[in-house]
């Protein structure tokens, strides 16, 4: 097995068969959120991204950047669920939306500025974004979360 | 082509598998930077990163005037969901929990 640091600049991309609107809302609504993103409540407005956990516990409390429905969005990231975390410096979290032929979008992730963060980088590298992604694309395509998603990662 | 079929086309070569080991160790690096690990002309090189770009296991963004690759887990992971996961794990971990019972016990 080889070793690694997890990355400090991270990139996923997926195709979604979905229109760029109903990405947009399943990434900034709480109530679609809560379906893929560990069970977290999650709003994003122009001004910032607030992330609940369904015992009403903060895990994310960041600005957004940009705003531009509904195709890119830009926003901070800190993990507040754990304080080891919640202790490394602010990464960026950019969404794309690009609609492509078929009824498809390409949805890109590039979490970045992780250079200092590196706990934070090993906590979201692989699986943890994977499943988030491969959780939201399950729910627009076939209106169900993903069996695991609902437990804590 | 589905997808499935660009992304074993794109994992059925030596010279790609060893790009993404590469971009696996450091990611967004610049065909120069990949391309001096290699004996291999840089077109040559350039031709496997669009094969892998194309089934998606890369993606490419632009910094400036450079062009950096990234590894892209997510169709693999598809793979492996639908592909591997379902017929071999619940047997690997039998053998794998198997293996670690006897080097205790043994």
């Amino acid at each position: 097995m080889t070793t690694m640091t997890a990355q400090a600049t991270q990139v996923y991309q997926l195709f979604i068969k979905a229109t760029p609107e109903q990405i947009w809302e399943a990434l900034t609504k709480p109530e679609f959120t809560e379906r893929y993103f560990h069970g977290s409540q999650i709003e994003i407005t122009a001004e910032r991204r607030r992330s609940l956990g369904p015992d009403g516990s903060v895990r994310g409390d960041s600005p957004t950047y940009e705003y531009d429905p509904p195709r890119r969005l830009v926003h901070g990231w800190r993990s507040l669920y754990d304080p080891e975390l919640a202790e490394e410096p602010e990464s960026r979290v950019t969404w794309e939306i690009e609609p492509q032929e078929g009824g498809y979008c390409k949805l890109t992730v590039v979490h970045d500025r992780l250079e200092d963060s590196p706990k934070t980088a090993e906590g979201v590298s692989g699986a943890g974004w994977m499943m988030v992604l491969s959780g939201l694309k399950t729910l627009l395509e076939t209106g169900q979360p993903l069996a695991e998603t609902g437990k804590e990662a | 082509m589905s997808d499935d079929d660009r992304v074993f086309k794109a994992l059925a070569d030596p010279t790609r598998r060893h790009l993404l080991d590469r971009l696996f160790e450091r990611d967004g690096r610049t065909l120069t930077e990949l391309e001096s690990e290699l004996e291999m002309t840089r077109f040559g090189v350039m031709k496997h990163l669009r094969v892998l770009e194309e089934a998606g296991i890369v993606v490419t963004r632009r910094q400036g005037r450079e062009k950096h690759h990234y590894l892209n887990p997510v169709p693999i992971r598809l793979i492996h969901d639908r592909w591997i996961d379902k017929y071999a794990e619940p047997r690997v971990s039998a053998l794998a929990e198997l293996k670690t019972r006897l080097e205790e016990t043994g």
